[in-house]
Order: structure tokens, then C-alpha cells, then sequence
């Protein structure tokens, strides 16, 4: 990590820290009051909007790991992320387990669905592998649709989450969970990236062959990589279940996958700050666009017959995606890592 | 002072500043001026169901525009309408309803039973009473605040098979019946319908073979169905997959040859569109409003509005229920200001929402302007019109062939299977 002139490190500890100056700690708290305080401040829609893009930051940074750090490219996101949802809302509703088994499980039964569908990694890479995990996602919500316990198509209730006996009902309360799983989910994938399992993981990304001569035990790490990746899709999907209170498998659709994809490589592929920048981007883009943009239009071009402004969304969004990554291939944590080079060069390059 | 410091110091006012006065901007911001009445529309106008959610939405507003301009709004004065696209996405419309609740809608409106199954249960905690023109018995069965403003898949696929066994029906025993299903409350609700009342009505229902909104080819699942000699296919679906299924069955020399009838959500003017009036004629339907050009009452407005608003929307009935819909918004909300009150609606919050749907939604009476069955509640039947009629495609015209059959209030969830 690249420090402002100046800033020494005397112990291990030191050199290991995430928040080295003051200036980082300062912004880090003035985020945290920032954050925790928004509930003051924001409506039930804004902050529904945040415990969306909560939920997606722990799906996305499990994915960030599984293919920005180790390579391993999935296009079935989405379908891991129904099996957590599915698992939370049977175990709870059907069974009237507690939450936080139902939480744990369905990190655990996406985790060991994903170490299935991640099988195919030992032998095939790429594209070839991005095919095997689409099957995964048109697998998965087949089965979701023809078994009678998931409800099928009619869907699935799902209680509110709840612990100790606090029912998570209110968007404030449900904010602050999904904050708080968020928050340790960024910071597990914060740390693991520093690790010897991390160091495995990007070996295997850059080249397997040289990583396998090195020592790494491919099979084990790459099934780790899809273990983690999908346990973290679970954990969202449970936290996504409890939150939208009914779940149909059309929520997990193909086409969400691949957005997944879009938003880790907006970001900034093997980046830990890339899926906060991409999640936040792409969410806040489709929400403005649709609750803001195509409204104001309505309002303001009242000549125009209603319901015109509704080919803007689509278009709009596809063009910013496309001039981003013309821009900025290399994600948004990229150009965050740029602002804070020159930031603290400035106003000498030495 | 350093650029840096400078820096820092400007963020963390910054940052002081909002936290402190953001807020107080929050609550500044509701001035005292005149509050109206706000309703939330939110349409799939873009994304997989376009083809029908754009002229939809149309529609919605098109008839609030005909209520606020014509007829003088709510007691005087305008409804206001918060319309958003969901693009048919279901987190979409999950933090669209949200947002509704916080706009202080009374209540909110969906076209597509999908849309609705995916926000249901956020209204339903909340208390928050919504409407869905296209109706799937999971939406109300068993019924809480939500209402379909027509009735549902199950009941198209009852009044569909029993007019199927008293006039086209003339061969010995039971005929087989085929269902090919949208795989989505759409498709499956037809088939809760025959699960529940084929045996009663002695027709043997076949495996169902379901499909998805971005099919486009059903020749492998047509074969499977040819192979078992059915002597009726229905399909419960969106247009553009029962053109791919009805030309399909063409080509596989099913059609013409056996009967075709489809669900309120696949016979529209966009089908004949899509798939040619060749290859559809004959096709039966079931919708629950009038044809363009129909003698009633509320056909002559909607049909002004229509084509000098959005004139390529002529003749598709789906603009008919929105615009039918939207009407039946602007009633509720007259009843309800009748029963208590202007301030208690313009208000929003849960106070609206409770009498919206108690002194509203539950006192009306209403026909529509004959644009489909007359509304009203039965308690235990969230089904506001409980009529349908059969329409035939003609010479690539939909055209009624019944008068408008009552259809029963079905208790889908004293059925054991229902939900599974």
C-alpha cells in the first residue's frame, strides 16, 4: 500500500493495519457516523435502496473473490444467491427455525452447492467454466420451481428476521442488520486477501500452471474460492429473503448474474474497495434512472404523449455502462486509487 | 495551511454539516402548501413484458389525465399519480413500493401479477392496499390488502374449459387438455384452477409443459404434448411466448386440428401482432373487458384519449384494463372521500391507507363504463370484477363469442397442494 511521505511502520502490527494515518481514521469515523446516522435522515425508500445495495455488497464481494481474486469466472451468481434465500426461508418458515440458523444454513447449503457446481474448475477454465456455472444457475431454479417445499412457483413466504426475540420489521432495524453483515463480510475479504489462502488465490488467477508448480494445491483453493464466493451468495440471499418477505424464483434471474459480473468489474476486479464502487454505482444508476430520471422527463416534457421517457432508462444505462468502461476499464477503485496518489503527491510528483 | 489538511478539514464539515442539517432540510422541505391525493402506478414499460406494460402504463395515465382534466378530479381537486417503470424486475419493484409508501401514497397499482407476487408481501405488512389488473389466485388467496382488479388466471381457465365442453366439445368420454405455462403465477395459476375443477368438469389434464417469457422456440415441448394426441391446448402466458407456441404448434401440423385457448394475459392485440392474423385465427381467448368499438358507455372518452395520445395503442386491450383500471382508482378514491373525508386521504400514512381500503376499496360499486364486469368487494373475495367473456380470433380481429360469464369465488387454500 502506497503512504503518504512521511508515514513509517515500527511493528508488524503496524504495517498490517487497514487505517494507518489519521486522516484515515478520521474519514473512517466520519463515514461511520455518516452511515450509521442515515436512518435519521433517510426515508423508508432510501433506505430500502441502502439495504439493497447491502445485500448485493455481500454477494458481490463474495464473487469479487471467487473471480477477481482466484479467477474462477461464475455467470450463476444469482442462482447461489436463491439457494441461501430458499434455505433461510424454508428453514424459518416451514420449520420455524430461528434466523440466525436460518442465516448460517443458507451460507452453508449455497457454500456446498457451490463447491458442486465448482467441481467443473479442476478440469476446465474461462469460458468453458463461465458455461458450467450458467448451468448452475438454470439448474438451481429449476429445481426451486418443481420442488414442492420451496413453494414452487407460487413462491415462498418468509418470516421477518429476528434474534433473541427482536423482530427486525422496521427498514431502520433491517438497515442496521444488513449494514452490520455487510461491514464483516467487507472486512473477512479485506483480511483473507492478505493471507496465505488470498496469495493462492491470486497465484491461481495470474497462472495456475505456475501456481501449481509453486505448491498451491489447486483443487483445494479453488474449491475454497467457490466455497467462500458462495457462502457469501447466501448470506445475501437470506438476508434478501427476510427483507422482500416473499420470494419467487424469478427474482434470481439470469440476467442479475450477470449484472453481478458487471458490478464487480465496474468496480475494479480483485479490489476489495471494486464491489463497494460497482455496487453502489450500478444500484444507485438503476434506481436514479428509473425513480428520478424518467419521472422528472414525464414532468417536464408534458408535450410529449405520457409514458415517452420510459425507452430513456434502458439507453441511458447502457450508455453509461459502455462509456465507463471505455473510460475506465480497470474499475472505479482504480481511479480511487489514482485521486489518492495525486492527493497525496500534490503539489509535487516526488 | 496544506492542500491536504485543507482537504481534510473541508471533508469532515462536510460531512459535519450534512449529518446535522439534512434533516432538519428533510422536515423543511414538507412546506404547508396544499396536499393532494397521491397514488402510486408502477408498470413493466420496459424490459421482457414491455409489450404489454408499455401500453399499460399509457393507459394508467392517459385516464388519470381524462379524471383530472374532465371530471374534475377527487373532490375538486387533481389526483396526483407517482409512475414508475419496474421493467419487470422484481427488486425493482420492491424499492418502487417503498417509495410509494413514503410519497404518502393511499395505494398502488401493478399490471402484472409477477410484479405483484414480488411486492405483495411488503404491502401486506404494511397494511398498504394495492391493486393488480392482472390477477393470479396466489396474489389474494387467502385474501389480505391486496385486490385484483379483474379476475384471475384460474378463472379464465374455468370459464375457458367449461365453455370448451358445452359447445366445441363433441366426442365420447373426457377430452385431454394440454397446458403450456408461463413458468410464474401467470402460467401456474391456470393450473391451480385445473388441479382444483377438471375432474368436475370431466376433462383429463395432461403433464403441463411450462415456458419462459424469452422463449423462442417450443417445438421440443410441443412434441412431447403431440405425442399424447390432446384435443385442446391451452396457454397461459404473455403474448410473445404464445406466438412462439402457437406457430410452432403450426408448423408441427397441431394447429389447426385440436383448439387452442389462452389465458386474459396472452390474447391481445400484440399476439396478433407478433405471430400473424394467419397463423392465430381461430384461436379462443379469455379477457375480462370489452373489445375496441364495443357499444358502452366509457368506450367513446377512452377511445378519444387513446388516439390522440397514443394512437399505435388502438386496439389492444390491455390499454383497455389499465385505462379501466385507472377509473377504478379515481372511484375508490371518491368513495372514500365521501366517507371521510379529503384531509384524512391527503394526508398518506397508514390512516389513508385504512380507509382507502375499508371506505373505499370495500363500499364500491361501480361498472366502469361497461368497460369490463361491474366492481364491487364480497367480503372473503378480493376479486374486485368477477366477469369474463370468450373472445375468437377472427380475420386477425378479437371478437366476443360469450356474454359475460360469472366466475365463482375458488378457496384456493383449502386445497392442500396450493402454495407447493
Amino acid at each position: 500500500m502506497s503512504l503518504p511521505s512521511g508515514t513509517r511502520n515500527y511493528t508488524y502490527a503496524q504495517d498490517m493495519a487497514i487505517l494507518r494515518t489519521k486522516t484515515h481514521w478520521a474519514l473512517f469515523i466520519g463515514f461511520l457516523v455518516l452511515l450509521l446516522a442515515s436512518p435519521l435522515y433517510l426515508g423508508n425508500y432510501w433506505l430500502g435502496v441502502a439495504n439493497l445495495i447491502g445485500i448485493t455488497l455481500i454477494a458481490a464481494t463474495g464473487l469479487n473473490l471467487l473471480t477477481g481474486y482466484c479467477g474462477q469466472l461464475s455467470i450463476g451468481h444469482a442462482g447461489f444467491i436463491a439457494v441461501g434465500a430458499y434455505t433461510s426461508a424454508v428453514l424459518t418458515n416451514r420449520l420455524d427455525l430461528p434466523f440466525l440458523v436460518g442465516l448460517l444454513c443458507a451460507g452453508l447449503m449455497a457454500g456446498l452447492i457451490g463447491l458442486i457446481f465448482g467441481l467443473p474448475s479442476i478440469r476446465v477454465k474461462g469460458f468453458y467454466l463461465a458455461i458450467t456455472t450458467i448451468a448452475a444457475q438454470f439448474i438451481i431454479i429449476w429445481v426451486i420451481n418443481h420442488w414442492s417445499v420451496t413453494g414452487g412457483f407460487v413462491g415462498i413466504k418468509v418470516p421477518y428476521a429476528s434474534i433473541a426475540g427482536f423482530e427486525f420489521r422496521s427498514e431502520t432495524s433491517q438497515f442496521y442488520l444488513i449494514m452490520s453483515i455487510a461491514a464483516l463480510c467487507t472486512f473477512f475479504a479485506k483480511n483473507l486477501a492478505r493471507t496465505r489462502v488470498g496469495r493462492a488465490f491470486i497465484a491461481i488467477r495470474d497462472n495456475d500452471l505456475a501456481a501449481e508448480v509453486m505448491g498451491i494445491n489447486l483443487l483445494y483453493y479453488k474449491l475454497l474460492a467457490f466455497f467462500i464466493g458462495c457462502f457469501m451468495a447466501g448470506i445475501a440471499g437470506s438476508l434478501l429473503a427476510h427483507w422482500i418477505g416473499y420470494l419467487n424464483a424469478e427474482q434470481f434471474s439470469l440476467t442479475e448474474s450477470i449484472l453481478y459480473i458487471g458490478m464487480i468489474i465496474i468496480g475494479g476486479l480483485g479490489t476489495t474497495t471494486g464491489p463497494i464502487f460497482g455496487v453502489v454505482f450500478i444500484r444507485l444508476l438503476q434506481q436514479i434512472l428509473t425513480v428520478e430520471i424518467v419521472p422528472f422527463l414525464e414532468r417536464s416534457f408534458t408535450m410529449f404523449p405520457a409514458g415517452f421517457a420510459t425507452g430513456v432508462t434502458p439507453m441511458l444505462f447502457g450508455l453509461v455502462i459502455i462509456l465507463f468502461l471505455i473510460l475506465e476499464p480497470r474499475g472505479i477503485a482504480h481511479r480511487w486509487a489514482l485521486f489518492k496518489s495525486a492527493y497525496r503527491l500534490w503539489p509535487f510528483s516526488y | 495551511m496544506t492542500f491536504r489538511k485543507w482537504i481534510s478539514t473541508v471533508v469532515v464539515i462536510s460531512l459535519a454539516l450534512m449529518l446535522v442539517v439534512l434533516p432538519v432540510l428533510g422536515s423543511a422541505c414538507a412546506g404547508p402548501g396544499e396536499k393532494t391525493i397521491k397514488v402510486g402506478i408502477t408498470t413493466p414499460s420496459t424490459g421482457p413484458a414491455a409489450e404489454k406494460g408499455a401500453p399499460m402504463g399509457h393507459a394508467n395515465l392517459d385516464a388519470i389525465k381524462y379524471v383530472n382534466e374532465e371530471l374534475g378530479g377527487i373532490d375538486g381537486h387533481p389526483i396526483e399519480v407517482v409512475w414508475l417503470d419496474n421493467a419487470y424486475d422484481a427488486s425493482k419493484v420492491v424499492t418502487n413500493v417503498k417509495r410509494f409508501m413514503d410519497e404518502d401514497c393511499v395505494l398502488y397499482a401493478t399490471a402484472s401479477s409477477k410484479m405483484m407476487s414480488a411486492s405483495m408481501e411488503i404491502a401486506n405488512r404494511a397494511g398498504f392496499p394495492g391493486i393488480a389488473s392482472f390477477n393470479a389466485p396466489v396474489l389474494h388467496r387467502p385474501p389480505q390488502h391486496i385486490y385484483g382488479q379483474m379476475p384471475d388466471y384460474g378463472d379464465d381457465w374455468s370459464a375457458f374449459a367449461k365453455y370448451y365442453m358445452e359447445n366445441i366439445w363433441k366426442g365420447p368420454g373426457k377430452p385431454k387438455m394440454a397446458m403450456h405455462l408461463l413458468n410464474n403465477p401467470t402460467g401456474y395459476g391456470a393450473l391451480d384452477a385445473a388441479k382444483a375443477a377438471a375432474d368436475e368438469l370431466g376433462i383429463e389434464i395432461l403433464p403441463p409443459e411450462e415456458h419462459s417469457t424469452d422463449t423462442i422456440s417450443e417445438i421440443e415441448s410441443l412434441t412431447r404434448i403431440k405425442k399424447q394426441n390432446p384435443d385442446v391446448l391451452y396457454i397461459s402466458s404473455t403474448p410473445a411466448p404464445t406466438a412462439v407456441i402457437i406457430k410452432n404448434a403450426v408448423e408441427l401440423g397441431m394447429y389447426p386440428g385440436i383448439t387452442i385457448g389462452l389465458g386474459h394475459a396472452g390474447i391481445t392485440k400484440a399476439l396478433v401482432d407478433i405471430a400473424g392474423a394467419d397463423i392465430v385465427e381461430g384461436v379462443y381467448g379469455v379477457f375480462p373487458t370489452v373489445n375496441w368499438g364495443d357499444e358502452v358507455p366509457g368506450m367513446a372518452k377512452m377511445t378519444e384519449y387513446c388516439q390522440n395520445l397514443h394512437p399505435k395503442d388502438y386496439g389492444n386491450m390491455d390499454y383497455i384494463t389499465s385505462w379501466a383500471q385507472s377509473l377504478i382508482i379515481a372511484e375508490v378514491l371518491r368513495v372514500a372521500v365521501a366517507n371521510v373525508g379529503y384531509d384524512v386521504l391527503a394526508k398518506g400514512g397508514e390512516e389513508a391507507w385504512q380507509a382507502v381500503e375499508t371506505q373505499g376499496i370495500q363500499k364500491l360499486d361501480y361498472d366502469v363504463g361497461g368497460l369490463h364486469g361491474p366492481v364491487s368487494y364480497s367480503p372473503g373475495d378480493n376479486r374486485l370484477s368477477k366477469s369474463v367473456r370468450l373472445f375468437q380470433i377472427q380475420n386477425g380481429e378479437i371478437v366476443p363469442v360469450t356474454d359475460w360469464i360469472e366466475a365463482p369465488v375458488v378457496k384456493y387454500e383449502e386445497f392442500d397442494w396450493f402454495g407447493q
